[in-house]
């Protein structure tokens, strides 16, 4: 039974960081953005998230400053990509690529260290018990006793599910990828509408980075975000964003990686480490030939 | 012409601005940093060693900047670099051949693997329709654990305290002449032939017919899968080649993190090229000036070589931004001109 609970407790943790992302790339695939930066936007948010812990010792600073890091990436993919016209997927692998140098080069220049900063200083986000569940057996073991990040997580699904389908500025952000053309001649900025898009998936990459450096481990290390960013974008484009599937899927995608770790009782950690990046051919395998099908009927 | 050398200056020029903002605000002088950094590599007994640094550099810069150009969104490099490097690596340790035969043999050994690897993601896009862009990407975290565990099992050197092989035989060695490496040769031929490929050869105009209007090719009588097939295939193959330089002129064996962030730079290189094959060579060797002179940098004047990573993204964002601003700014100005003499 432990095991079970494990690994159900080991697929939400590693589905968390990957919904969240993916939970911000479906604002921006709503509004029209071929935005490929979340795997920046999270690493620039572990890293910040670090730094915020560690010199105010406390974890809510720390979050603070997570979504303060991932929104400067944003803000830079605003100015080039959209204040500057330039091609998405250009800033997007440029802002990457800054994001990985930019966390490098502060990891030396502030904390003094190369590839990895640890230290005991850092206040990691605590773990939440919610009174009554947790004693009930084994669902108390699995929907109490979570990391907070967990529960935001939760929240955010439902949160980002009521802004795209039942507000009005959800209405907008679908138009304004639909056919932005029409929202602007209707008198609502396109442009505003994708910039808050950004801004709000911003949010929610800074709090996946910090759940990466304050959550399951304490202390950043170089490129600690390892393509889960990408994973992610591939859960958005595989349910063509509805937040409902992005949870599933993320789940799924947890699924697999606390299978891998079961899996390292018999094959060498190596080939576990791939399993979330299989599952995710795999699941693009299954995508493009549903989508095949449907295009021959 | 001129406008595009002066767009990359400008461009180059604000990026280097901008860092020295930077670096002025930690407390450095900035105009020493940048000296000591192309003292560095620039001395005139280090500028072959600049030049082999920038090897896959270029290598893999050329790789993107043909498949982008192509229209197929190669982001595999990173992948195809490892598999190319490994499988050169394990050529060279049971292959035991005179130089003359050994060297080529681990090259094409290397462009195999990449080729190899890239052609699975072909093979999904050709087969599955799978888009190559996530593939790539996927396949590049695989390869990274794959050859991962190559070195740590299969062809691990027995009492080394860190995951790498044994020495490739030393036939296989890129011959040196003082600081002059062969790989710079190499490295020269692959920028030659791809010039040409895709500059005179009626293939090269077809990819880039199909990279910039697929349906305009197709009418015209591309073969489109088959040309796809052949970018991804030749793009794998000079990432894997930028592998196989990099074990075979480097440490003569695969050393975890060997592909460093070489691949990923190159895909930089070729974006702020704009896939023009001549620039990507251009600004490979600029990156390879300022990743080496970035060494002598940190020695000298203590800021970290990191800084450079930095610089590079800027670079690129701020000259690809350029370059669509100019661009932009230069029509309407044409426009304006034409208006003005329609009027008068």
């Amino acid at each position: 039974m432990s095991i079970i609970i494990g690994m159900i407790n080991g697929m939400i943790t590693s589905a968390t960081p990957i919904l969240l992302a993916a939970l911000g790339g479906s604002l921006t695939y709503y509004a029209g953005i071929f935005n490929i930066a979340m795997e920046g936007m999270m690493l620039s948010g572990a890293f910040f998230a670090v730094l915020g812990s560690y010199y105010f010792h406390s974890w809510p600073i720390g979050i603070l400053f997570a979504i303060l890091g991932a929104l400067g990436m944003a803000l830079v993919f605003i100015l080039f990509a959209v204040v500057l016209k330039m091609d998405e997927f250009i800033t997007g692998i440029g802002l990457n690529l800054f994001a990985l140098g930019l966390t490098t080069y502060l990891l030396q220049v502030v904390f003094d260290v190369r590839g990895m900063f640890s230290s005991p200083e850092i206040v990691p986000v605590p773990n939440i018990d919610i009174p009554l569940i947790e004693n009930i057996p084994v669902i108390g073991d699995i929907l109490s006793g979570q990391n907070l990040i967990v529960y935001l997580a939760l929240i955010a699904t439902i949160a980002v599910n009521y802004l795209d389908f039942k507000t009005r500025f959800g209405l907008r952000l679908r138009a304004a990828g639909y056919n932005r053309t029409s929202l602007d001649t209707s008198g609502v900025s396109a442009n505003r509408v994708r910039v808050w898009s950004l801004i709000l998936c911003a949010l929610l990459c800074g709090l996946a980075g910090a759940f990466l450096s304050l959550g399951v481990i304490t202390g950043f290390t170089k490129g600690m975000s390892a393509g889960k960013g990408w994973i992610s974008l591939a859960a958005v484009i595989l349910v063509s964003g509805n937040p409902t599937g992005i949870a599933l899927i993320s789940l799924l995608f947890g699924f697999t990686d606390g299978l891998g770790l079961f899996m390292q009782r018999s094959l060498p950690s190596q080939f576990t480490s791939m399993v979330p990046y299989v599952a995710t051919l795999v699941a693009l395998f299954f995508y493009s030939i549903r989508l095949k099908k449907r295009q021959t009927v | 012409m001129r406008r595009k050398i002066l767009v990359n200056v400008v461009g180059v020029l604000l990026a280097f601005l901008l860092g020295a903002l930077v670096l002025l605000i930690q407390g450095y002088n900035p105009l020493e940093v940048y000296f000591r950094l192309f003292q560095y590599s620039l001395a005139p007994g280090k500028i072959a060693y600049t030049l082999s640094n920038s090897v896959p550099l270029v290598l893999t810069g050329l790789s993107a900047s043909v498949a982008f150009a192509s229209g197929a969104i190669n982001l595999g490099q990173p992948g195809q670099l490892l598999i190319g490097g490994l499988l050169a690596t394990v050529g060279g340790l049971y292959l035991h051949l005179p130089p003359l035969l050994m060297i080529p043999a681990l090259l094409i050994l290397s462009m195999i693997g990449g080729a190899l690897w890239s052609g699975v993601a072909a093979v999904f896009k050709y087969w599955f329709n799978m888009s190559e862009f996530i593939t790539t990407l996927m396949l590049n975290m695989i390869a990274d654990y794959f050859t991962y565990w190559a070195i740590t099992y299969p062809f691990f050197e027995k009492n080394a305290t860190y995951p790498q092989t044994p020495l490739i035989s030393k036939g296989g060695w890129m011959p040196e002449w003082g600081n002059f490496n062969s790989s710079i040769l190499v490295m020269l031929l692959a920028f030659l032939v791809i010039w040409f490929i895709v500059n005179r050869a009626t293939a090269g105009y077809e990819w880039r017919i199909s990279g910039q209007n697929s349906l305009f090719s197709r009418l015209g009588g591309v073969n489109i899968s088959k040309n796809y097939m052949m970018v991804m295939l030749l793009t794998g193959a000079l990432a894997g080649l930028a592998g196989g330089m990099v074990v075979t002129a480097g440490p003569h064996r695969f050393i975890k993190d060997i592909g460093a962030n070489y691949a990923w730079d190159g895909v930089m290189i070729a974006m702020v090229a704009n896939t023009d094959i001549i620039l990507t060579l251009v600004y490979g060797i600029f990156f390879g000036i300022l990743q080496t002179g970035a060494v002598g940098m940190e020695l000298i004047t203590a800021v970290p070589k990191e800084l450079i990573q930095v610089l590079q993204a800027v670079i690129v964002l701020i000259v690809v931004s350029g370059r669509v601003y100019f661009e932009t700014l230069f029509t309407k100005l044409e426009a304006r001109r034409k208006l003005k003499e329609m009027v008068s």
